[in-house]
């Protein structure tokens, strides 16, 4: 199955290379890429971010509609351009106490049974994103970075959210260090139209539970100059606790706006 | 070449990327097909399976997935809703322990949890069938989800089994009328009532045809009518055809004629207020039988329950086989044998002495075999 994810992930980079067409691609879509926001511009999505340019060095980042819940912030530097490779890295901290214990309630809602309590987490995230014009309309970007957590006490290993998306991203709250690499291609179809595809490997410190692979497809309309509209598919792979790794595929669906 | 022709090939060249997608995926939660063939499983080491001579030890329970009388939020007033596996072997080891005790040949059970993590993730059914003497048992989800996203249950796989000795053949799932009383979203999560069949053959007898049902406890519409009509029509089915089944199970239901029938006030939890002025609803879901007294008389009149009603009628406590309350007595009956052949004379038992194991007391009776 990964072997054949990455046949086609290679095949839509190589058909990349061959298009030709100028559209706007980074003014609409720099975000996970090594491309910085512009100086002055912003963009944000329900889930996706909300992005500042400071600089064209420096970007900010925290995800506004979240920050009462989990509350964070991150910046991307521009560390340069060599060999036509853009290069940026990106540091984040954020506290999800409040989040999961949020969440940790009776009703509809509770995603995490009520009887557990949180205590003070801090998720400390780095990592390296480096970016190449492959083609006048397409990018192909690739990111590899850690997370570790610095905890109040260790959470219960039942209290995790043992779902795709959920459980790899929040797997190093509770044990291990979260090692993360993965590349992706985006470019334009026609003036209005993107795509994105991508692969994402997460790898737990830890002897079990620890490999979860995920693939993403995503698919941008530019509905005007600002805003977008975007959807598509992420298909995940993991060992969760309850031992059988398996295959799951989820919807994905995003409005992002910002400045024109 | 064009643009429109690259294009094209990016479309063309992501398309496969829907295969493996489409091939491999689970549904957050699991909808049924009307008849669905059950999980098989099978001990790796098999004990020699006995050689009946005329009568064969049918037993139901429902185990309350292994956690005995602990306060569970769904139905105890509890405020947990996950048991770590330390928590949950002691009653899991405790249920075998009865189950070796009684020695049942067949065994059906209601509530028992495949890797769910209420119960950490445990097989209870593997673990059950390696630590007794059956050697083969069917199993179908009732209720199962990838995740849901209430009161921290998160995944749930939750079913009904027929352990036997001897194989067990033509094992299916047959769905049972959804409840009515729930809305489309609730209803999408929530337990799919069923009933597990399944066939054994004992060397010198007749086949005999398997049914273990458990029934809606919470619906508060005509849900419950429907699963007894629908298993009575099962019944029927085999009736008709000559064949002898055993049949039983939680039908979630009061025998015809019982003195009590509403348990409002037994079950209610702290904070709670039912049959008060205002009070909405009046009643509490799953514990007012009233309306439903006689929801149960065409099984009773059409096959031989192995406590008949007359028998019950005249000392309703002694066929008790529920309580939500731990530090009470048993105060109701909700668990039956049936079957259109007979049962040994005296030979029924409602197991009250297993108090502490799960709020179902087991019930068993000895059926007799019918020679080929």
């Amino acid at each position: 199955m990964i072997r054949k994810l990455i046949v086609c992930f290679t095949l839509v980079c190589c058909a990349n290379i061959l298009q030709a067409q100028d559209a706007p691609l980074l003014k609409k879509w720099s975000y996970n890429t090594a491309y910085q926001m512009p100086a002055g511009k912003w963009e944000s999505g329900i889930f996706q971010p909300f992005r500042y340019g400071i600089s064209d060095k420096l970007e900010v980042r925290t995800n506004v509609l979240m920050l009462p819940f989990f509350p964070g912030a991150g910046v991307k530097i521009a560390l340069g351009t060599k060999n036509n490779f853009v290069i940026a890295s990106e540091h984040s901290l954020s506290s999800p106490t409040p989040f999961l214990n949020f969440i940790s309630r009776k009703g509809i809602g509770g995603m995490i049974s009520p009887e557990y309590d949180f205590s003070f987490i801090l998720s400390v995230a780095n990592s390296i994103l480096v970016s190449r014009q492959i083609a006048p309309s397409a990018i192909l970007s690739a990111n590899a970075g850690f997370t570790f957590a610095l905890r109040g006490s260790k959470p219960d290993p039942q209290s995790t959210i043992d779902m795709p998306l959920f459980y790899p991203r929040m797997a190093h709250y509770y044990e291990g260090a979260s090692v993360k690499a993965g590349a992706a291609v985006k470019g334009s179809m026609c003036k209005k139209w993107f795509y994105e595809e991508g692969l994402q490997v997460f790898i737990i410190t830890r002897a079990e539970n620890n490999f979860f692979f995920e693939n993403n497809g995503t698919i941008m309309w530019a509905l005007g100059k600002s805003l977008r509209i975007k959807g598509g598919y992420v298909l995940a792979y993991g060992k969760y606790p309850y031992i059988t790794p398996k295959w799951q595929m989820w919807p994905t669906l995003d409005l992002v706006f910002g400045s024109r | 070449m064009n643009k429109s022709f690259y294009r094209k090939s990016i479309f063309l060249l992501l398309l496969p990327l829907l295969f493996p997608v489409l091939h491999s995926c689970e549904p957050l939660a699991t909808g049924f097909d009307d008849v669905e063939n059950a999980v098989m499983y099978s001990k790796t080491l098999k004990v020699t399976p006995p050689q009946p001579d005329s009568t064969l030890k049918v037993m139901t329970w429902n185990i309350r997935f292994g956690i005995g009388r602990q306060p569970w939020f769904g139905d105890a007033c509890g405020d947990n809703t996950v048991f770590k596996k330390e928590e949950v072997m002691p009653g899991l080891s405790a249920v075998v322990a009865r189950i070796n005790e009684v020695k049942p040949d067949i065994l059906f059970l209601q509530e028992c949890d495949i890797k769910s993590n209420r119960t950490a993730y445990i097989d209870e059914l593997q673990y059950i069938l390696d630590n007794t003497y059956f050697n083969y048992a069917a199993y179908v989800s009732e209720w199962k989800a990838e995740f849901i996203a209430s009161d921290g249950l998160g995944r749930m796989d939750m079913g009904q089994v027929i352990l036997s000795p001897w194989p067990i053949t033509d094992a299916k799932r047959i769905n049972l009328a959804l409840r009515g009383d729930q809305a489309g979203i609730i209803n999408y999560f929530y337990l799919h009532s069923c009933i597990i069949t399944g066939r054994i053959k004992i060397p010198g007898f007749k086949e005999i045809p398997l049914l273990n049902i458990h029934a809606s406890a919470f619906a508060t519409d005509d849900t419950k009518k429907k699963h007894y009509e629908e298993f009575k029509a099962e019944l029927d089915k085999l009736d008709a055809a000559g064949e002898y089944f055993i049949a039983g199970g939680d039908l979630n239901e009061l025998p015809p004629g019982s003195d009590s029938t509403d348990f409002c006030f037994e079950d209610m939890c702290p904070g709670e207020s039912f049959h008060q002025p205002g009070d909405d609803p009046q009643h509490k879901a799953g514990s007012d039988y009233s309306p439903e007294t006689d929801w149960l008389t065409p099984i009773y009149t059409a096959y031989k329950c192995a406590f008949p009603l007359n028998e019950y009628l005249l000392n309703q406590p002694a066929y008790f086989t529920h309580t939500t309350r731990p530090e009470h007595a048993w105060d109701r009956t909700l668990d039956y044998l049936f079957t259109n052949n007979r049962w040994r004379a005296g030979s029924a038992k409602t197991h009250q002495e297993f108090f502490n194991e799960s709020d179902h007391a087991p019930v068993s009776a000895d059926f007799v075999l019918i020679k080929e």
